[in-house]
């Protein structure tokens, strides 16, 4: 038999490891090395997890998509796991953006929703990515796994379009990165520090959900064989 | 092969249809239904009822689409037809654009027959009708045709009652908020330019989805 997933999980536990001390030396720098900001006050903290939240989310899902579609052309157990495992985390960290995002946009825009395009797209990816999980946990196991691969490689080029018609709905998001918002070094370094703890977070989240899915589909094949070894047993006659 | 297959299987789904009736007839009265229960939910006193037109129509479209889609296997399925009418010798293509035109002629006739009951329930009147009809006959051309795959994607899942528009609805994102954008423009007195933008995005969720859906069926069916 394949070998699926090593018993002695090494490199899953320093990856473990790293993103855990990452996450705490984010956290340490979003408390005490960047300044609150002028005009927005301590809520701008939030800024550091929000941003590199929906950044891993778009990541995960678009892998998720991408893996879909070639386990649709050609159909693997290693990489249908390692698509549905994605669309998992991404699913994750849509959850993440969705409740950091209004905590933020109630102090800057005095309202904790608004039909902005980001938020709106963010808030269709969660929808998308929850039923293309949930129909998988619906179908039987050979037909869920295709149904939900064709859905989610739908979804990628039809979260395009959504993105073009919230977009052109119009609406206004804070342009943090690209005008320039964060100039302060203490800030910089804080957002590079988070940003990669977020994303090893979401990598060390991706690998336990991908060791998870691939030992259910060696217990699965392990059960298909007991019980065709049962069968052999109550008819000595067949071939073995 | 392919156009041929596809006009036999719709005959027979046009016979069934013309035999029972029963279908179509509940989707226009779901339909009509809608439009009453969202005059109780949106209109307001002193608040002109024709600006609620644009939402009511294109959301009782949304709704109503799926009442013919969970029933557009339904044939195939109680017969057990469904493996036959997939293994054709043109593949499974055929049976899903068979089912998308089924769907697209009962959402076509809905439609028709809708527009000027909401019109008169709501006061109100076409600036542009037929840049109106153009959304909506681009709408429904893409509501059918994902519909008619993720109802055959469906057919043995359970609960896919629940699941269908649950997987629809967001699909179909794209199509409804530029659908209501054209009609509300078009509303308000917008030239046609402003339209053009909105009425290209739904071609191109109309050309992505009749491209694609053929593709992804027979991937998931044939396999």
């Amino acid at each position: 038999m394949a070998k699926i997933a090593s018993p002695r999980p090494t490199g899953f536990l320093a990856l473990l490891s790293v993103a855990t001390l990452l996450v705490l030396a984010a956290l340490y720098c979003v408390a005490f090395v960047a300044r609150p900001d002028v005009t927005l006050g301590i809520v701008q903290k939030i800024f550091y997890f929000h941003v590199s939240s929906a950044i891993a989310m778009m990541l995960c899902l678009s892998c998720g998509s991408m893996l879909s579609l070639i386990d649709l052309f050609a159909p693997s157990d290693r990489i249908d796991a390692l698509a549905h495992s994605a669309i998992e985390t991404g699913l994750a960290f849509a959850l993440m953006v969705l409740t950091s995002g209004p905590l933020w946009a109630r102090k800057s825009w005095g309202a904790w929703w608004t039909w902005e395009p980001r938020l709106t797209l963010t808030l269709m990816l969660l929808l998308l990515a929850a039923a293309v999980l949930g129909i998988r946990s619906m179908a039987a196991d050979g037909t869920g796994r295709k149904i939900a691969a064709a859905l989610a490689s739908l979804a990628a080029p039809v979260a395009y379009l959504i993105h073009v018609a919230v977009e052109k709905w119009g609406g206004t998001h804070p342009m943090v990165l690209k005008g320039g918002g964060i100039q302060s070094p203490g800030m910089q370094l804080t957002f590079r520090v988070a940003m990669l703890a977020i994303l090893l977070f979401a990598a060390t989240l991706w690998t336990l959900r991908f060791r998870v899915l691939r030992l259910e589909q060696r217990l699965h094949a392990l059960r298909l064989e007991l019980s065709a070894q049962d069968v052999r047993k109550q008819r000595p006659g067949a071939p073995t | 092969m392919l156009l041929r297959l596809t006009w036999l299987l719709l005959q027979k789904d046009l016979r069934v249809a013309a035999r029972s009736r029963e279908v179509f007839g509940f989707m226009l009265l779901f339909a009509l239904l809608c439009v009453v229960v969202f005059a109780f939910g949106f209109l307001r006193e002193g608040e002109a009822a024709a600006a609620q037109v644009p939402g009511v129509l294109w959301v009782t479209l949304l709704f109503s689409g799926t009442v013919g889609l969970l029933r557009l296997f339904a044939a195939e399925e109680e017969g057990g037809t469904l493996v036959l009418a997939e293994r054709t010798l043109a593949g499974a293509t055929p049976l899903l654009l068979s089912k998308a035109l089924m769907q697209l002629l009962f959402s076509g006739v809905t439609t028709l027959l809708l527009l000027p009951v909401v019109l008169v329930f709501f006061d109100a009147s076409l600036a542009q009708p037929v840049l109106v009809l153009a959304a909506l006959a681009l709408g429904l051309v893409g509501q059918a045709m994902l519909g008619a795959l993720v109802a055959a994607l469906l057919v043995h899942v359970r609960l896919r009652e629940v699941l269908l528009p649950l997987v629809l609805y967001p699909l179909l994102a794209p199509l409804v908020i530029a659908g209501v954008r054209i009609t509300v423009l078009t509303q308000a007195g917008a030239p046609a330019e402003a339209l053009e933008g909105w009425l290209a995005l739904m071609l191109g969720f109309d050309a992505l989805v009749l491209v694609t859906a053929p593709w992804l069926h027979a991937r998931v069916v044939e396999l």
